[in-house]
């Protein structure tokens, strides 16, 4: 199909915002919007046209139990415990991925120090970086951080898996739930401003998970493959 | 809810500013909830939605741009997504009990903006078919096949009305 066609880019464009157009055809749909900036513009004009159909709507007030549960997953404050005690489930909660993290660390370490020797070509100084690697030591993915933006980098070693996306993930050294900093690139690179979280969680690890197209449909990782550590440069 | 007041709210959170955030959820978390609740019926999936919609906002304050519409539209568009996400994933079939005309813009805003009063002009504009339909598909997050159960016509002519429909929406807001 012709994509760049006015007509037929509004047609798509109104059904995926409308909610209509469903299925593979959404997600290829999702997809176009990721590689053309005129189709992601179509989308968003779209948007404009008619989510604000959705300010039309009677508001109605969530229970105040909705803005806890924000808070505590972007780590503002500390998750209540349910059954054990709030140190132990901290505790358990550290166990469960302390022990891939012990393993990727020293690859991660020494090759951090090579890649990162190789690479001065930085709009701005990563602060912090990380390698994620596989189960074989071979790098995936690279990792910078500055104070304004997140740049991870795929390698050749990055097989893509068919109908699954790759999440990147905070670990808060709190034990409270991982909290998302997005899809990871199956090849080239990502550049996209830092999240909050990054500034404002202290960060136990980082692990990558693996999601349906689109990434975990609830809001926590699906299957963690990976974790590695955050070094400070 | 004016832009004016939100985009300030949204430039702090995309600081980092944690009040400016909660002040942000304070004053549309309400409609964002509605938009929700009113696709999702269920109400822990509509609380979920509005705290995926909210975290993702945290994280994502700064991609937002003008040309994504006002700062409350962005963020319907992100609830409506996210709620179109959990239907698939809960695999929920809607059987909705819609009353089309109660969300009407003029009957819910007294002192709507221009941009809005324009919207609910052009939707009041379309037949009645073209905007029951669309009505179904966008408050209820309906399918087409869903809205065909619904009106109980063909899917061919559903699929039509929509699409009729949505082009002279756009032709009537492009004036």
């Amino acid at each position: 199909m012709n994509y760049t066609k006015e007509t037929l880019r509004n047609a798509l464009a109104a059904e995926y915002v409308l909610g209509t157009l469903r299925g593979g055809a959404r997600r290829r749909y999702q997809q176009l919007m990721m590689t053309s900036q005129l189709i992601s513009e179509t989308t968003w004009l779209w948007e404009q046209y008619l989510n604000g159909m959705g300010e039309t709507i009677s508001p109605v007030t969530p229970d105040d139990k909705v803005w806890k549960v924000i808070q505590e997953k972007l780590g503002f404050i500390e998750q209540a415990p349910k059954v054990t005690q709030l140190d132990e489930a901290r505790q358990q909660k550290s166990n469960k991925w302390r022990g891939p993290a012990l393993y990727a660390f020293a690859a991660s370490l020494l090759l951090a120090i090579v890649w990162t020797s190789i690479d001065p070509i930085l709009t701005q100084p990563a602060s912090q970086i990380a390698v994620v690697n596989d189960e074989d030591s071979n790098p995936l993915w690279l990792i910078e951080i500055s104070d304004k933006h997140l740049r991870v980098r795929s390698t050749q070693q990055l097989t893509a898996v068919a109908g699954k996306d790759f999440e990147l993930w905070i670990v808060p050294e709190n034990g409270a739930a991982p909290i998302s900093l997005g899809v990871l690139p199956k090849d080239g690179e990502l550049k996209t401003p830092a999240a909050n979280s990054l500034k404002s969680v202290p960060i136990l690890l980082l692990a990558v998970s693996l999601e349906p197209l689109g990434g975990s449909p609830n809001g926590q990782p699906t299957e963690v493959l990976y974790t590695t550590k955050l070094i400070k440069v | 809810m004016e832009h004016e007041e939100l985009f300030p709210l949204l430039c702090a959170t995309a600081e980092g500013k944690k009040d400016a955030f909660a002040s942000l959820y304070e004053k549309t978390s309400a409609q964002i909830y509605a938009v929700a609740l009113k696709m999702l019926k269920r109400k822990e999936l509509a609380e979920e939605a509005t705290q995926d919609t909210f975290i993702k906002i945290w994280h994502g304050a700064a991609s937002y741009q003008r040309s994504k519409g006002t700062v409350l539209t962005w963020m319907v568009s992100i609830v409506r997504y996210r709620a179109l996400d959990l239907m698939r994933y809960h695999n929920i079939r809607n059987e909705v009990t819609l009353e089309p005309e109660i969300d009407l813009p003029r009957t819910s805003m007294p002192f709507p903006s221009a941009e809005k009063r324009r919207l609910a002009e052009c939707i009041d504009g379309l037949e009645d078919p073209q905007r029951q339909a669309i009505h179904l598909a966008f408050y209820g997050g309906l399918s087409h096949q869903e809205v065909v159960q619904h009106l109980d016509s063909p899917l061919g002519t559903i699929k039509s009305w929509i699409r009729r429909g949505l082009q002279s929406l756009q032709r009537c807001l492009s004036l």
